[in-house]
């Protein structure tokens, strides 16, 4: 069976969407996401590979189509496997999400959002990087037309800023990527961009300079799409403006993107770069968990919020990458999959308020808890897994992403020495404190505190971009929309309390990713005087009791 | 003379264990037959769940009391039973339940994380254990009449909450790692926050759990910090390998890193357990419900901090300085809190204070290196702190959540009210530590600890200070309220007060209009079977607690003690033997009995003189302390909390309050405004001279990109041709 399957099916569901009557758009769409996920579950169980770190198909098979060594190889390994689950879990959901709120131009808006689909599932199962960069790219055009048509009243802004900021950087990506396959060209005489060659010749043939190059180009548009510090302004207004359906898959999926690729090929890619760099990215993750986290503290549009939270969480994922030791970056997957989910279901709850209110603004509305006490409960779980309370999915990831960070020190013991140590960690993990406190107090102003239901007249001018049907909906949230939420709270609290389901899984995986860094770390620290001899002598310090009672 | 040969009694005991005292801890083994343990934690997540079904079922029944005490029961009864199986004298054993965080990259130490979800029970353990599970199932009946007046989605939530606590207590005390004992920590933390925020319309209440939560999130911070750091130290972070691992371990060896492990572990306890620096969140949370008052902030997860040095002693011995930390934290904290419980006119603030000062005390056992003397505290603190918050919960069920005692007196003779009073009057003369009450008994043991270590006498004597200020405001709330002449002015508030059953759920929070329509014709409701029965159950239970310390008088090996020197504990119990004369003469037995004694009567006249004998002398020492300019800081700061709250404002909250302002505006108009859109103008500049060629953004954009592809296209295919005419 082959992956590209999937993609076959979202194209045509979107053609199905575009083509069919308007009032079936919604099913269609609905159908053909479901579809999908059945598929990609077939898909999954059929998987070889889970617990090897081998990619599947394998990457050596006969490819259909080849031209500049680019060609249509699809397939992947676990962590493939792992964001296709969550791009195809997440997308049913989204489309029943967007059901009552989108009552014009449906058919082009579902249409869109197929369209989305496919080219995310293209860039997640691409094993070539033109393909993934034709489908880490093409999500510009579906998103841009979901917010500037769907969008609030800024939309054009946002999405052009947002266009505009995701494009510009990922032609430095691009480039990069080009650089390296035109040196494997050179030296070969073979074009070949299969990201598992580029990445072989990359880490071990490209001088030291030219893997610094290379890695920052690369991360010029994986920064961005993640996005990291300096680079993430887009984040809130796109998020801002976007329709619920486009929030949703911008926060749960999209994103993802962005740290899949610093995953999957910057860092493998140019490991000396990586390595370089690391410090650096360390201090643009300190800054993106603690600056967004002040910033989230005086939000008064609860959407704006939720998403400045994207930033501060991504943060925790770039450092947990930038670790170099398998803790960090077993955290750091973890970390993708359960923002996807936490945040995703944070946007849905939100979504599904703005449709009865008609207002994000936390100054107007208070207590929501007695008027929608189903909501309410769905609200706290999510805000509780997004803040990271342990038995819930925020925590495994949170914690591994900091305790990789902590323990990413030139001495370790552990075999992975590192290059931040344990200040970076510290400093980090004041993120916790002021997560708390600002999803408590979104929390507090909207769920609890004394019943203040915003003006049921919302301005004429939200109405006109179809939200016409909020007469039907029910006070409290109705069956299609707990239908929607149940699922993702369930899969919040099974990667919770049992996420050693996907710690395994992404193990090798993970592995295979930083097989060239302690050697490359050691040498860094090396050059700076830090050896790591001090960890042998550590190890041998503790006496061999302790080893034993280990056992 | 009796008393000083019954230290001497304690301490004799203490030195049977002598060779125990050093010994090392044994190695845990693994009790698969013990699975069944396994169902301590599974009951209260399925009566959780049950209760959630019951709220979407739209119950109004008490059937989520009903599930709820059953399982926690089971619990009890469960818990008993392996406590009987075992016998206080038992090792450690550890039952592997469910894989969690757990992955490795070649095995062994640092080589892999092992955090599962498996249960270490040694004798700390079940002590806690026992009291945990025991009350819980007792105030949850209590609850069950209580809250009554919640029936429907909020009795549903209150019984929610109780479950998940119990759960989350239950995995921390159990835990067999440190990552477990953190999901515990965290989820009593939550449990804590939704029930301090169980009236939710009322901000304060919201304000309140928020603030217990946050503060308990920085203790956090230092406990995450310190499991990190002992992963690094030491390779592991299960209990087991770990007590092996300080076994090994030399006193004092180590870099900063090792020696910085007992104060980031400092710092999760003082969060938890409301010591200073982060006690300001334990008196707010008394706006929960009372019996959460009672189970949680005054029972149990408060002394989860304790549990954790308690556990840990094998690590905090080695390092004296850490030691000496906790017990100077603790004895300040004591003092401090005593002074502000002096002034507080709200019944349960007033205990809420004393909780913070009575933990203090149990953190000064612990450094003083008495873990028996700590422990015996927490079980007899449980108990009669327990008994405490119910009675005053009565009180305040009774008189519609009237709590200020200058507003109620006399109520030893309002009818119904009399088993309330004489049940306070055990809690009060326990708390005070009155001669030959449990509370007595573990106070002194604590005391006497510090008093024999030269370096901490100073430290004995602010306990003997404390004890006498404790042993005045204690009875100063019982003076007022259960003793002098009958009157009482009911509260405002209806929650606590509605037995008129048709309110329902709809009603709590602070509706008034259950009385303002018959305010002249206030009845107090009298507590009914429930209550009255778990507070004389409670109230035996805090008599049988004082057994172990009479045991111990008579030179008589008892239980508290074997199980503390019997598990982790055991290696903080080095006592180092003063018998010369401390002060007056004596030695440190004779000081601590003596003063320990005359602050507990001293404590209790005084109170009887100021608040029955003579009320009004009270509030003329009041008044005249602040009329004099000079002495007026002294009942303003004690009525303010010495202005902590106050302080951390203007220190921490304010100064972040303005620079997240300042980051958000430099994000909007320096990132997004001058950075980005400047460089996004750059490319409509470049639009412009290709005018013709578009019109609107968008396109631009699009062109711009496909012109961009193009480009490389070309340049790759230009590279490939050359690369293939180089061939």
């Amino acid at each position: 069976m082959n992956p590209a399957i999937l993609i076959i099916m979202a194209l045509a569901g979107a053609v199905a969407t575009g083509v069919g009557p308007s009032r079936w758009a919604k099913w269609t769409a609905f159908f053909s996401t479901l579809a999908i996920f059945a598929v990609s579950l077939v898909f999954a169980v059929q998987f070889p590979e889970w617990r090897t770190g081998k990619y599947w198909p394998s990457v050596d098979d006969g490819s259909a189509m080849k031209a500049f060594g680019i060609n249509l190889q699809m397939g992947g390994d676990s962590v493939n496997m792992l964001l296709l689950l969550l791009t195809t879990f997440m997308m049913p959901l989204t489309i029943a999400g967007s059901f009552s709120a989108i009552t014009e131009r449906v058919r082009e808006y579902y249409g869109w959002f197929m369209l989305l689909e496919a080219s995310i599932l293209l860039a997640f199962l691409s094993q070539n990087l033109i393909t993934f960069y034709v489908g880490y790219e093409f999500t510009l055009v579906p998103m841009f037309f979901l917010i500037s048509i769907w969008g609030g009243q800024e939309r054009r802004t946002a999405a052009i800023k947002f266009f505009l900021f995701t494009f510009l950087g990922s032609i430095f990506t691009l480039a990069a990527g080009i650089y390296v396959a035109s040196r494997a060209a050179d030296a070969t005489g073979v074009w070949d961009f299969s990201i598992a060659a580029l990445t072989k010749f990359g880490s071990e043939q490209l001088s030291e300079r030219e893997q610094f190059w290379v890695f920052l180009g690369l991360m010029a548009g994986f920064a961005v799409k993640t996005p990291t510090f300096p680079v993430h302004t887009w984040l809130p207004w796109a998020h801002d403006q976007a329709p619920t359906g486009g929030s949703v898959v911008l926060a749960a999926v999209l994103l993802k993107l962005g740290t899949y690729g610093v995953y999957r090929i910057a860092l493998p890619m140019a490991p000396a770069g990586g390595v370089a760099t690391a410090t650096f990215f360390g201090v643009l993750g300190i800054l993106a968990i603690v600056v967004t986290a002040m910033i989230c503290w005086v939000q008064t549009d609860v959407k704006k919020l939720i998403a400045y939270s994207s930033v501060s969480h991504m943060g925790f994922v770039i450092m947990g990458l930038f670790a170099f030791n398998p803790i960090g970056m077993q955290g750091a997957v973890m970390y993708m999959v359960s923002h996807g989910l936490s945040t995703g279901a944070l946007f849905l709850c939100i979504g599904m308020m703005y449709e009865r209110f008609h207002t994000k603004d936390m100054e107007q509305m208070s207590g929501l808890a007695r008027h929608m006490p189903v909501w309410g409960c769905f609200m706290v779980l999510f805000t509780l897994a997004s803040l990271g309370l342990p038995g819930l999915n925020g925590f495994v990831g949170e914690f591994l992403c900091l305790m990789g960070t902590f323990v990413a020190e030139h001495d370790q013991p552990a075999g992975y020495p590192g290059v931040m140590g344990p200040w970076f960690a510290v400093v980090a993990a004041v993120g916790l404190i002021l997560g708390a406190m600002y999803l408590l107090i979104m929390i507090g102003k909207v769920v609890w505190g004394p019943l203040k239901v915003p003006g049921a007249s919302a301005d004429p001018h939200e109405h006109a971009h179809g939200d016409q049907g909020h007469g039907a909906l029910s006070r409290d949230l109705n069956f299609r929309e707990v239908a929607i939420l149940l699922p993702i709270a369930a899969a919040c609290l099974v990667t919770g309390l049992y996420p050693r389901m996907m710690l395994d899984v992404t193990e090798p995986s993970v592995r295979e990713a930083l097989i060239s860094y302690p050697e490359r770390v050691n040498q860094y620290n090396a050059e700076r005087g830090k050896v790591n001899s001090s960890a042998k002598a550590k190890v041998a310090a503790i006496t061999t009791t302790s080893t034993e009672a280990a056992r | 003379m009796m008393l000083p040969s019954l230290m001497l009694a304690l301490n004799d005991a203490a030195a049977g264990h002598g060779s125990l005292a050093d010994a090392v801890i044994p190695k845990a083994v693994a009790a698969p037959e013990l699975r069944w343990a396994g169902w301590i934690l599974l009951l209260p997540a399925i009566s959780a769940v049950l209760c959630t079904l019951l709220a979407v079922l739209r119950t109004k029944s008490k059937l989520p009391a009903l599930v709820t005490v059953l399982s926690l029961g089971t619990c009890f009864a469960m818990v008993l039973k392996l406590y009987l199986s075992r016998g206080p004298d038992a090792g450690p054993v550890v039952v592997h339940l469910w894989d969690w965080m757990n992955f490795s990259w070649g095995g062994g130490p640092w080589k892999s994380f092992q955090a599962d979800i498996s249960l270490y029970i040694d004798s700390l353990t079940m002590l806690w254990m026992l009291f945990v599970t025991g009350l819980g199932t007792l105030i949850a009946v209590y609850a069950s009449e209580y809250m009554e007046g919640e029936r429907g989605a909020g009795y549903c939530r209150f019984f929610f909450g109780v479950s998940i606590f119990l759960l989350a207590m239950s995995a921390l005390v159990m835990a067999d790692n440190l990552l477990l004992l953190y999901l515990g920590w965290e989820g009593v933390g939550l449990a804590s926050y939704l029930l301090i925020g169980f009236y939710y319309q009322k901000p304060a209440a919201v304000a309140a759990g928020k603030k217990a939560f946050i503060m308990n999130r920085i203790g956090d911070l230092g406990l995450a910090i310190g499991i990190w750091l002992i992963w690094v130290n030491y390779g592991s972070i299960e209990f087991n390998t770990l007590f092996q691992a300080f076994g090994d371990a030399a006193r004092g060896v180590g870099g900063w890193d090792r020696s910085l492990i007992p104060f980031c572990l400092m710092l999760g306890a003082f969060g938890k357990s409301a010591q200073l620096p982060l006690f300001t969140w334990l008196p707010d949370a008394m706006e929960g419900p009372t019996p959460v008052s009672a189970l949680i902030h005054a029972a149990t997860m408060v002394t989860a901090g304790v549990y954790l040095i308690a556990r840990m002693q094998p690590l905090f011995t080695l390092h004296p300085d850490a030691m000496a930390t906790v017990a100077w934290v603790g004895a300040l904290t004591a003092l401090l809190s005593a002074t502000i419980g002096m002034a507080q006119y709200d019944i349960k603030r007033v205990f809420a204070y004393s909780t913070v000062s009575q933990l203090g005390y149990m953190f000064m056992g612990l450094g003083v290196g008495t873990a028996f003397g700590a422990a015996y505290h927490v079980f007899t603190h449980a108990f009669f702190k327990a008994l405490l918050f119910l009675t005053a919960g009565a009180v305040m069920h009774g008189f519609a959540g009237q709590l200020d005692l200058r507003r109620l007196s006399g109520l030893r003779k309002v009818p119904g009210f009399g088993i309330v009073c004489w049940t306070m009057l055990v809690g009060c003369l326990w708390l005070s530590a009155f001669p030959y009450t449990a509370g007595f008994f573990s106070k002194d043991l604590i005391l006497v600890q510090a008093m024999s270590q030269p370096r901490f006498q100073v430290l004995g004597w602010i306990g003997l200070i404390t004890a006498a200020m404790t042993a005045y405001y204690t009875f100063r709330v019982w003076f007022r309220v259960c003793a002098g002449p009958v009157s009482y002015v009911p509260g405002e508030d209806a929650h606590a007060h509605d037995d008129h059953g048709d309110h329902g759920h709809d009603d709590h929070g602070h509706g008034a209009k259950g009385h303002d329509a018959h305010a002249g014709e206030f009845h107090p409701h009298a507590p009914r079977f429930a209550i009255n029965g778990v507070l004389l159950l409670i109230c035996l239970g805090a008599i049988l607690a004082g057994i172990p310390g009479i045991q111990a008088l008579r030179g008589q090996h008892n239980w508290v003690q074997e199980m503390v020197y019997h598990s982790s504990a055991v290696r903080a119990s080095g006592v180092d033997h003063v018998t010369t004369p401390v002060a007056f003469g004596l030695d440190p037995h004779g000081v601590v009995s003596v003063f320990g004694i005359s602050a507990a009567i001293g404590g209790i006249l005084i109170a009887l003189w100021l608040h029955l004998l003579d009320r009004r002398m009270a509030d003329r020492i009041r008044t005249a302390l602040l009329s004099n300019g000079l002495t007026r800081w002294l009942p303003t700061s004690m009525e303010n909390k010495w202005y902590f709250d106050e302080i951390y404002h203007a220190l921490f909250r304010l100064p972040m309050w303005i620079t997240s302002h300042l980051l958000h505006f430099f994000d909007r108009h320096f990132i997004d405004g001058l950075l980005v859109n400047g460089i996004g103008r750059v490319p409509v500049m470049v639009g412009r001279l290709f005018q013709p060629l578009y019109n609107g953004a968008l396109q631009g954009y699009a062109t711009s990109m496909a012109g961009g592809l193009i480009l490389v296209l070309a340049w790759v295919a230009w590279r490939w041709l050359g690369a293939g005419g180089v061939s």
